[in-house]
């Protein structure tokens, strides 16, 4: 049992080092477009941070689809995770929809939903002209 | 943008947060409430949870503009300041707010 507790713990050290390998190369690349140096412990601490946030994700999206009456989590379940945040929710739909975009599948259901959501931006976009 | 997280690494996070979870839910079943209310419908053989390959797509990018969102944050604190590195204190400053927002 012991061991393999400690299996467990050296598969979640392995993760969270090639997690620190990623978030190095994005932060570092999103740092030089600020034209900003960042040091590298703080690049580690952002690395703990999201990780611990995934980690968070994880739970919420297993709860989500457990709600939903499913196994499998799907894209709505991770938008909703964001959904105290609207700006936040816009994005990841937006990419969303970039995503199933490039996979010709379901079209006729995409196109419905895009056309409702430009509808949708364009009279949120009309109301700042007018006043 | 090309960079960003691999899909198959927050898979195999999520995956080991599931079965970890459904490890615990085996061992003392019927314990925690509120899991076992949710998950207890679902799941009568505990199969961990798995996701489609486009919402880990989408965790991606979620946790991709977690860590470009600091990295801007701390950019802006940080040039406020009049500094060309990014601290700790630049990160302490802004991370309560982040933190609020994700």
């Amino acid at each position: 049992m012991e061991n393999h507790e400690e299996e467990e713990t050296a598969a979640a050290d392995l993760l969270r080092d090639r997690f620190r390998l990623s978030t190095i190369s994005i932060a570092q690349a999103e740092a030089k477009q600020n034209n900003m140096e960042i040091s590298e412990p703080i690049v580690a601490c952002i690395s703990d941070l999201a990780f611990k946030y995934a980690e968070h994700v994880a739970k919420d999206l297993e709860l989500f689809a457990a709600h939903g009456g499913r196994k499998t989590v799907n894209m709505k379940d991770v938008i909703l995770c964001a959904h105290r945040n609207k700006h936040l929710a816009d994005l990841l739909r937006f990419f969303g929809n970039d995503v199933k975009d490039k996979e010709p599948q379901s079209d006729k259901k995409r196109k419905k939903k895009s056309r409702k959501d430009d509808n949708a931006t364009s009279s949120v976009l009309h109301i700042p002209d007018d006043t | 943008m090309s960079d960003s997280f691999d899909p198959d690494l927050i898979h195999a996070i999520f995956k080991l947060n599931w079965s970890k979870k459904a490890l615990e839910r085996e061992r003392n079943e019927g314990v925690d409430p509120i899991i076992d209310e949710a998950v207890a419908g679902t799941s009568k053989k505990n199969r961990p949870t798995s996701a489609n390959s486009n919402a880990l797509k989408l965790s991606c990018e979620l946790l991709r503009l977690f860590v470009t969102e600091a990295v801007q944050r701390a950019a802006a604190i940080a040039e406020a300041e009049g500094s060309s590195k990014i601290q700790a204190t630049h990160l302490e400053r802004i991370l309560p707010q982040l933190l609020l927002d994700f």
